[in-house]
């Protein structure tokens, strides 16, 4: 038995709730910052089982829980890709505490808001920490709680409406993934996943198909793709910037991520090759649809921040198509090293989960400030900051430009990976030869979005757009009015967004670190 | 290898110095200035150090020592390709960097942001020689993406302009349309090879190991991307709109360098294919003539806007885009000469070169004009000969050598295009020729009609209000390299020649005993006759081309219509946004977008009217949007796959 390192990441923050509670009570500041260690001290814990990941492939602790009622004990578990989008979460947990420091100096409260941070931490690290299947699901409602409160205690506008429909959705979803867990309890007797995933090879009912599909369902709604979408453009636009930050850059992606480790790596091996395929396909369609609507509706939206959520959407939609490509060798029982070329794609998508978190984070933060600093938040108003505010301007242009897919950023490298996969894919099925080209035109309308966002905030205002002139007039009144008092993000902003920009463009240039733990993955039927 | 070492420096270089200049910038402009110049300096000469080697090679890319980059499953390293394809490019950049870091410092004394300018010059010329000595299809298609990206953010350099801003999006969202035509053909070769590096694939089509649809469809999609990047029909338009920019920028960016991207790619894919004969007689009869007619036709297209535009960097522009269609002709003309790289390829590369001399020459010397006189409207100049003299006579040089009169640079390049042309032995090939000939005609006119109406016109009111000087040394003397340059080109064909490892068929003399010279001498007279009589005696005459109302004239005015296509596509996909939004407004009650609401007024939660409804009211309908959502994912799924 080796140091619970594990066991660690999970107990540290959890413990730390009422302290950071009484923190903040003395000093909000305090709160922050102690929130930033224990992300930080997790990312060194994390980061401490990352040499046994790439020799052994994955790194598991194992303890007795309830042993009474389920006969068994949970495991700890952490492979490259579970280890690398833990680390991307931490990290952006992390930069959203500091950068709280100054977006919510003032509000009230703020010793609920921190503890709830830190509670958010828990469930958000232990949703990719765990192979244990009820772990799992306890880890993924608990997300929820936290997130509940904070966007509707310290949201915008309408808050609480927002947080309720973000609730309502989720947890709608989770029933169709709670469905899913039980019936794969019900059908194998085991709640670990690869016990499970073992039992389901030798033994697969033909409703077996129905629990891939719930429990996708129920993923889905996380990713919001189209047509459970509804919830993500309020619940992201009128959160606190640092929430919406850590919703949509990795809170919607473990959806992504519980898709490939429960649909992908429990249920699929067992469904056949014929369903799996055209499940396969329908993923690819929604995907289609999820990225040209986001893509859309982000190109007209007026809200800073709603461009943003709407270009999320969009995202989640390439992360859907990517899923769409797993290989589907699988569904015969075969086993698959994501190393093979023919999986590619899928170190794509898992990538392009973490460059998607690293870039959305530091788009939301980025606007965040804008509004701020501001105290605007229709783009309409907006134009010509980049003179006032040249580090946000920056930083909003690096976020933009990485989310549109443009190299030397982050999110080039994944989308280019994933299209190669697709390449690869269509050798041997040739479905994907339309989809793929739908989604490379696709990466056109996420240039236009994002240069939008850029033109309209940071650069003089263009004149083409219905309501343009009026809101026009607003800002030459506003600017008079406030031009000497739009500055630049204060000091702890301007640390956390310089993180995000080092990182983004950092994995863009050399993408190694991260390729290298998500490449010793295996998927499939454990062999012996 | 001291090659590969210099091959690595020469843009790695300039991409770290980059990041130096904002901090340099922040404590002394001069230095920083000068730091850019040093750093211009040092990159041509590292891009001079690799001649030697190629020029003693055989022609065949220099041995190097790829690094790791991406491990794993696509194994894709980093390297430099040294052969004499990327090395002219690299001097060619090398050298203007040099010119165009000098003269900036006189062209943009006393703007704003120059930090930002210079960083971006030296990003820009990092990533554009990275591009031509990429080694691998990955690493060009970075820095192809970063050559726009800085070409966007020059552009937008005064970024308060809305017609700056304007044009910057819309150069970056059309050249991204090639973009995407390219990385499907980069998807498509390592579909293919399994491997994305220059030698792999060569290796892989030594070895046979091709599908011959999948590599008819790569050559389309390579050309696709060569199209939009080099501002070839039907992807033309943005090349004007560039003109937005610093004119330096333009002449560095959108008339040397960036805008030959797409020939570069063209050659190095024809010289990559051109080891397997099987593919090469595979295109024969797609493939080229649509790259010929594509060069042929944007050359004609081009110079006919050239002719009737106003805008001086206008003029220059569609000159660009005249000359690329040209250089693309040629290329398409490259494999049917019967060698595989004939003399089409190399004509394409040599008038590569000489395009760059003087419409780079051009656009300093424009950039000097509208430094001094303040607007880019030919109809307000008139009577600089007197006013700016050194630039009446480099303008001179530069309008000889744009017509392609002898015996400057292009009468040899463009002569050898021509030539290359004429060797396509068929009736489409004849009537190329005879488009080619029509647009050196066309060429000819516009040249002379920019050139009287800026220097020889009688002096305008606008004129006369203004205390024209002529341009400073620091200007005219880069200037005056290139007009050295463009003299002397022409005469260094036989050596550009060996360098490239290329035999031609006929010598420097052998150019003027061509039979192509006197017809070519001949169609000049006229035209030049008849822009001089419309031109230069009824200076009214010139201004009514734009102003009058035949068809033609409305056809050139709006540029064939490309731009009012593409504007009333962008519109109607904006309505299309538009109405999904009210749509999913109305359905899912949310507020109306923004809706003008200020943070201030919204920002406390709990106050009584943000929660009119309390949570119970709207449960109803979330679950049942929740609902309605599932049933929809599941319909499709069992629709797909018939569960």
């Amino acid at each position: 038995m080796s140091l619970p390192i594990l066991l660690a990441v999970f107990a540290i923050p959890s413990i730390s709730i009422p302290l950071v509670y009484l923190a903040g009570k003395k000093s909000p500041k305090a709160a922050a910052f102690f929130v930033a260690l224990i992300a930080l001290v997790n990312i060194a814990l994390v980061m401490s089982t990352i040499p046994a990941i790439l020799s052994n492939g994955s790194y598991a602790e194992s303890y007795t829980w309830i042993p009474t009622i389920l006969n068994t004990e949970f495991t700890l578990y952490l492979d490259g890709i579970s280890a690398s989008i833990a680390l991307i979460s931490l990290v952006l947990m992390f930069v959203a505490s500091i950068f709280s420091i100054n977006y919510m100096e003032g509000k009230k409260n703020l010793a609920s808001y921190y503890a709830l941070l830190c509670m958010l931490s828990v469930g958000l690290v232990g949703v990719f920490l765990t192979s244990n299947l009820i772990l799992f699901y306890f880890c993924w409602e608990l997300m929820l709680v936290p997130a509940y409160f904070i966007v509707g205690e310290w949201g915008y506008r309408n808050a609480y409406k927002s947080a309720f429909k973000l609730f309502i959705f989720t947890h709608a979803g989770a029933v169709f993934v709670l469905l899913g867990i039980g019936a794969i309890y019900y059908l194998t007797g085991y709640t670990d996943m690869f016990q499970a995933q073992t039992a389901l090879m030798t033994a697969a009912p033909d409703i077996i198909k129905w629990v891939l599909i719930a429990l996708t369902a129920g993923f889905a709604v996380k990713m919001a793709v189209f047509p459970v979408h509804m919830w993500l453009p309020d619940a992201h636009s009128e959160a606190p910037a640092p929430m919406s930050a850590l919703l949509s850059g990795v809170i919607i992606s473990a959806g992504a991520y519980a898709i490939l480790r429960l649909s992908f790596g429990i249920v699929f091996p067992a469904v056949g090759i014929a369903f799996g395929t055209d499940f396969l396909h329908s993923l690819a369609i929604v995907g289609i649809i999820t990225a040209f609507f986001g893509s859309l509706l982000s190109l007209v939206a007026t809200d800073i921040k709603r461009v943003i959520a709407y270009s999320s959407i969009a995202h989640m939609g390439y992360i859907m198509f990517g899923l769409s490509l797993f290989p589907v060798a699988l569904a015969t029982g075969n086993s698959v090293l994501l190393a093979s070329a023919s999986a590619i794609a899928i170190v794509g998508t898992v990538l392009h989960i973490i460059t998607h978190a690293a870039s959305k984070g530091l788009f939301f933060l980025t606007a965040g400030g804008v509004m701020h600093q501001t105290e605007q938040r229709d783009i309409r108003k907006m134009g010509g900051l980049a003179g006032k505010m040249p580090f946000s301007a920056v930083s909003g242009t690096i976020a933009a430009l990485s989310i549109s897919g443009a190299p030397p950023f982050a999110c080039f490298i994944s989308e280019f990976l994933i299209f190669v996969g697709a390449f690869q894919i269509m050798q041997v099925d040739t479905f994907y030869i339309i989809p793929t080209a739908l989604m490379l035109i696709a990466t056109v309308f996420s240039l236009a979005y994002s240069l939008r966002f850029i033109s309209k905030v940071f650069l003089g205002a263009s004149k083409d757009e219905p309501g343009a002139e009026e809101a026009h007039k607003t800002l030459a009144e506003h600017i008079k009015a406030e031009a000497h008092k739009i500055v630049d993000v204060p000091s702890y902003m301007k640390a956390s967004l310089a993180i995000l920009v080092v990182l983004v463009v950092l994995i863009g240039i050399y993408p190694a670190f991260f390729m290298n733990l998500i490449q010793t993955v295996q998927f499939g039927v454990p062999v012996g | 290898m001291i090659e590969e070492f210099s091959a690595w420096l020469v843009w790695v270089i300039p991409l770290l110095s980059s990041l130096f200049v904002p901090l340099i910038g922040k404590y002394n402009e001069k230095i920083r200035n000068y730091f850019v110049v040093a750093v211009a300096a040092l990159t041509a000469g590292l891009a001079l150090s690799l001649v030697p080697a190629v020029w003693s090679g055989n022609g065949e890319a220099l041995t190097t020592n790829p690094i790791s980059w991406i491990p794993g499953i696509t194994g894709i390293s980093a390297g430099v390709y040294i052969d004499p394809l990327s090395v002219l490019f690299t001097c060619l950049i090398g050298f203007f960097a040099l010119v165009i870091a000098v003269y900036s410092i006189g062209y943009m004394k006393g703007e704003e942001g120059l930090s930002r300018y210079y960083y971006l010059i030296l990003l820009f010329i990092g990533s554009m020689i990275g591009l031509v000595l990429a080694d691998n299809m990955l690493q060009m298609f970075i820095f192809w993406e970063m050559v726009g990206l800085c070409s966007y953010a020059l552009i937008s350099f005064w970024y308060k302009k809305p017609e700056s801003i304007h044009a910057g999006v819309k150069v970056f969202i059309m050249t991204r349309i090639g973009d995407i035509a390219l990385l499907a053909a980069i998807g498509l070769l390592f579909l293919m090879f399994n491997t994305l590096s220059f030698r792999g694939i060569i290796a892989g089509i030594q070895a046979g190991g091709f599908n011959m649809d999948y590599m008819v469809a790569v050559a389309f999609l390579v050309l696709g991307g060569a199209i939009a990047k080099s501002a070839q029909l039907p992807l033309f338009t943005w090349l004007y709109s560039a003109m937005e920019a610093p004119t330096s920028v333009s002449a560095l960016l959108h008339a040397a360098t960036m805008v030959k991207a797409g020939v570069y790619l063209l050659a190095r894919f024809i010289l990559i294919i051109s080891v397997a004969p099987a593919i090469i007689t595979a295109l024969m009869p797609y493939w080229f003539p649509v790259v010929t007619w594509i060069g042929v036709l944007t050359a004609l297209v081009g110079a006919s806007l050239a002719l009737t535009t106003t805008d001086i960097k206008g003029v220059l522009a569609y000159s660009t885009v005249s000359q690329i269609g040209f250089m693309m002709s040629a290329l398409g003309a490259a494999a049917t000469t019967g060698g595989l790289i004939g003399e089409g390829w190399f004509a394409s590369l040599y008038h590569m070169v000489s395009h760059a001399f003087f419409e780079g020459l051009g656009f300093l010397l424009a950039g000097g004009i509208i430094h001094a006189i303040g607007t880019r409207d030919m109809r307000l100049m008139g009577g600089l000969r007197k006013l700016m003299p050194t630039t009446f006579i480099l303008m001179g040089i530069m309008i000889i050598t744009t017509s392609g009169l002898p015996p400057f640079a292009a009468f040899f390049s463009k002569g050898l295009i021509i030539t290359s042309v004429t060797g396509i032995e068929t009736l489409a090939g004849l009537a190329q020729v005879i488009i080619l000939y029509g647009t050196a005609a066309l060429t000819f006119a516009y040249c002379v009609r920019m050139f009287s109406l800026a220097f020889m016109a009688p002096k305008t009111e606008h004129i006369e209000k203004q205390h024209v000087h002529e341009a400073p040394k620091v200007m005219l003397i880069p200037a005056a390299i290139l007009a050295g340059l463009c003299i002397v080109w022409g005469l260094a064909e036989p050596l550009v020649a060996s360098f490239m490892h290329i035999e031609l068929a006929e010598g420097l003399v052998g150019a003027f005993l061509n039979i192509e010279t006197p017809i070519f001498l001949l169609l000049l007279v006229p035209t030049g006759l008849i822009a001089y009589y419309t031109y230069y005696k009824g200076f009214k005459g010139v201004r009514n081309v734009a102003g009058t109302k035949n068809p033609l004239s409305t056809m050139l005015n709006h540029a064939f219509f490309f731009d009012d296509l593409y504007g009333t596509v962008t519109k109607g996909l904006t309505r299309f946004s538009e109405g999904l939004t009210r749509v999913e407004n109305v359905l899912f009650a949310r507020y109306p977008d923004a809706a003008g609401t200020s943070i201030s007024e919204a920002a406390e939660p709990g106050k009584a009217t943000t929660l009119k409804r309390g949570p119970s009211d709207s449960f109803r309908n979330y679950v049942a949007a929740a609902v309605v959502g599932f049933i929809l994912i599941i319909v499709l799924i069992i629709i797909t796959s018939g569960v």
